[in-house]
């Protein structure tokens, strides 16, 4: 079980995060849902910033690939730094079956991030995350970047990927029909704080606090294919 | 590839033909007689009419512009720098030597401002603001704001006459290049220093650092692979710049200093109008230049391939 209490952020002088505490258990899927600005990949960065300086394996995808990879560097540098980062030996990590699976198997490592489109950059940053089997993984919004058909096809690879493994998952989304389907647990954040946390279906169907109740009302999100 | 090689060849042929004829232009119609120059050049002594008349026969000068400048364009195409209107000699080898007496303290200048100013750089961002990142700041300042020749005095009479640790005058010994380099390299690292220091700073606010840091690399990795190479586009931007100063300032040492090289070698050919002289040291100039500036260009798109990419 990861417990962390006493995450908070405070940017330019303004709160951004109020004091959260989290327990989140080993292999848990959680759905960290709320509006924009509600300070969602802040409570993200800092949870993992918080489990990394206490040494746990955690992994991160952003929620813009710009965010992620330096435009100066090639892929494949960006691979090995973080294969390196791990202490893998370089090359350990048969990374054609991860590639394949992604559908960025024909991207050219030589080149630069800007030379592959937005989706494959947030594959690339997807696999880069599962190199290793890390205790938990964020991932924000990972399917910001992708059609819907990969972004669901990449979610299906997530799943296949953790499957049977102790990895616990925080999918940061606005995409309540993509978290409906996706995760066990939801925690609705608002201003700053986690207003709300309960088993996906019961937040879906008796939503008790204003910011939850806006989300669900907005379109009946079940239906929904992914 | 092709288009920009052959854009390249363009520029330096417009480069090296423009600087050619400004110079020949700047230098026939400067005031004064150039006979009566070369001729007090040549002999020494005050000379009586009809010997400068002579002179000037010799020298072409009584042919017109277009036919002296023809006289001098048409060998040079064929890499032949002609003689000197003075001695009479063929210029390359004076000139040649001229420039290995300039190239070590080229070169030393250059090494000794590039280790200053990192090493003052990468002080003054340990903590930007502080008071070490200040003093720097202002030592930088301090560096633009002194003259090359006062601070060459300063070293000398610091050194040379109150320490007596190091010679001044010349160039026998390789120490004699000690405090003419350091004159150079204080007013480089003076420059260079700045544009380092906000290189790293403005590198530093990249915004995919956060990431690349919760993947778990080392703070040292960063510096090594992805602030260095950010902040290394505005120094290469700025060093043809700074490969003008640094030959500004040659000329300006070598006369302080006495020594032998490039720029005595100039000073002395436009003191006696010795126009091929001149000319072979503007060209080789203007030559040099062109191809730092290529180097420079091909450095960028090593570095950052996107400018590459745009241009096409
Ligand atoms: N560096 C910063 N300086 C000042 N304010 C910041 C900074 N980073 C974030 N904020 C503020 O913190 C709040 C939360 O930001 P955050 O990015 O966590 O929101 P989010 O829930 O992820 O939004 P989105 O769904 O649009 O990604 C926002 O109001 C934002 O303006
Ligand atoms: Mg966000």
């Amino acid at each position: 079980m990861l417990s962390v209490s006493g995450l908070h952020a405070v940017r330019a002088g303004r709160t951004i995060l109020h004091p959260t505490s989290l327990d989140i258990a080993p292999g848990e899927r959680i759905g960290l849902v709320g509006a924009s600005g509600s300070g969602k990949s802040t409570l993200g960065h800092v949870l993992i910033d918080e489990l990394r300086s206490r040494g746990c394996r955690v992994a991160h995808v952003c929620q813009s690939p710009d965010e992620a990879l330096d435009p100066l560097r090639s892929m494949r540098f960006h691979w090995h730094e973080a294969e390196r980062a791990l202490g893998l030996e370089l090359g350990a990590i048969d990374k054609n079956t991860l590639f394949t699976s992604l559908k960025i198997a024909d991207g050219d490592l030589r080149k630069r991030p800007w030379g592959w489109s937005r989706g494959m950059q947030q594959r690339f940053v997807i696999a880069m995350a599962l190199i290793s089997s890390p205790d938990l993984i964020v991932l924000d919004e990972p399917s910001s970047a992708l059609d819907p058909v990969v972004a669901a096809a990449t979610m299906d690879l997530l799943d296949q990927h953790l499957e049977g493994k102790e990895t616990a998952m925080i999918l940061i989304t606005h995409d309540l029909g993509l978290a409906a389907r996706r995760v066990s647990k939801l925690m609705v954040m608002e201003t700053g704080r986690i207003v709300e946390q309960a088993p996906t279906e019961k937040i879906l169907q008796h939503p008790q606090t204003r910011a939850a109740r806006s989300l669900v009302a907005h379109r009946s999100w079940i239906k929904l294919p992914c | 590839m092709i288009k920009d090689l052959m854009g390249f060849v363009l520029r330096a042929v417009v480069v090296l033909s423009g600087t050619a004829l400004a110079t020949f232009v700047l230098l026939w119609h400067a005031p004064g007689d150039p006979a009566q120059a070369i001729a007090m050049a040549r002999f020494d002594a005050l000379l009586t009419e009809d010997v400068i008349d002579q002179v000037r026969e010799e020298a072409g000068l009584n042919a017109g512009f277009w036919t002296a400048f023809r006289a001098w364009v048409g060998p040079l195409l064929t890499l032949d720098f002609g003689r000197s209107a003075v001695t009479g000699r063929a210029v390359w080898p004076d000139l040649l030597v001229a420039i290995r007496y300039m190239l070590p303290l080229a070169l030393a200048g250059l090494a000794i401002g590039l280790a200053i100013s990192l090493s003052l750089a990468i002080v003054a961002v340990k903590r930007p603001g502080g008071w070490l990142d200040r003093f720097a700041i202002a030592i930088a300042s301090l560096g633009t704001a002194i003259p090359a020749y006062w601070l060459g005095l300063l070293l000398i009479l610091l050194f040379a006459v109150h320490l007596a640790w190091l010679p001044a005058m010349g160039a026998r010994t390789p120490e004699h290049v000690i405090l003419p380099a350091l004159t150079l390299g204080l007013g480089v690292a003076a420059s260079l220093t700045r544009i380092i220091r906000s290189g790293i700073l403005e590198a530093r606010g990249q915004s995919f650092l956060p990431a690349i840091r919760r993947r778990g690399v080392s703070s040292r990795g960063i510096d090594r692979d992805h602030i260095a190479p950010h902040a290394a586009i505005p120094v290469v931007t700025v060093f043809g710049l700074e490969l003008a100063f640094l030959l500004e300032g040659v000329v300006m040492v070598e006369v302080i200093f006495g020594r032998p090289g490039l720029g005595t070698f100039l000073v002395t050919a436009i003191h006696a109008r010795d126009f091929p002289q001149v000319q072979a040291v503007i060209v080789l100039t203007a030559l040099m230049f062109v191809t730092v500036n290529l180097l420079i260009d091909v450095v960028y798109r090593v570095i950052d391939p996107r400018i590459g990419a745009r241009d096409a």
